[in-house]
């Protein structure tokens, strides 16, 4: 048990390796999803399951969508700008 | 006795407000909303987590990163307990990892200051409702 406090403790001592390639942008969806899940809890009325699930959902599913139309449209001007 | 309860209202909003600083999502506890509570209490402490074990406790920094500190201290005042560990350049991290760790640990906190805020008016929508109801 103490094994397993100390090695847990020590991982927050130690940055992990995280290259900069295209996949780290990955590390947005988690964020998105907490974003997600915190908005909502903040302004849905009454919490149910069933509807918080869907709202979260929907919301992270525009977030990224929306990222997603940015991302492609500065790739677009980029581009346009460099040929 | 006008002026007593209207140090208790404001007495009332400061302790959701602090308790909601002091642990997120407490806030709520305190308003007897626990699943709204325990779902930011859940998630915050996550997304923090998340954000120092990518890029260590290192990410802390109130020396040369103090506007991330700011947001980062959002989380709660204990977070100056891991920026005092981190103030002597013991844990260093550079690249991708602090640039997502200190987005991850930043955003938490931001997260968690709308939480405060929104919980401080749940606390005063409470208030005046119940006196609205006891003048009624």
């Amino acid at each position: 048990m103490l094994i397993l406090a100390l090695s847990a403790t020590a991982s927050f001592t130690k940055p992990e390796n995280i290259g900069t390639t295209a996949a780290s942008m990955l590390w947005l969806l988690p964020l998105i999803a907490s974003i997600a899940v915190t908005y909502k809890a903040t302004k849905v009325p009454d919490i149910k399951a069933a509807d918080f699930i869907k709202e979260v959902v929907l919301l992270f599913g525009s977030i990224v969508v929306f990222m997603a139309v940015i991302a492609v449209g500065l790739y677009g001007v980029e581009r346009l700008i460099t040929e | 006795m006008k002026l007593r309860s209207k140090e208790n209202y404001v007495l009332f909003l400061l302790t959701v407000a602090l308790t909601g600083w002091l642990v997120p999502g407490a806030g709520y506890f305190l308003l007897k909303e626990t699943k709204r509570g325990t779902i930011i209490l859940v998630a915050l402490v996550l997304t923090f987590c998340v954000g120092l074990y990518v890029g260590s406790i290192g990410v802390i920094d109130p020396v040369n990163a103090k506007p991330w500190y700011v947001a980062q201290m959002m989380n709660s005042p204990l977070v100056a307990i891991l920026g005092h560990l981190a103030k002597g350049g013991a844990y260093t991290v550079y690249g991708r990892p602090a640039e997502v760790a200190q987005i991850y640990t930043s955003v938490a906190g931001l997260l968690n200051l709308l939480c405060i805020v929104n919980a401080v008016y749940v606390a005063h929508l409470q208030l005046t409702q119940t006196t609205g109801d006891q003048k009624c």
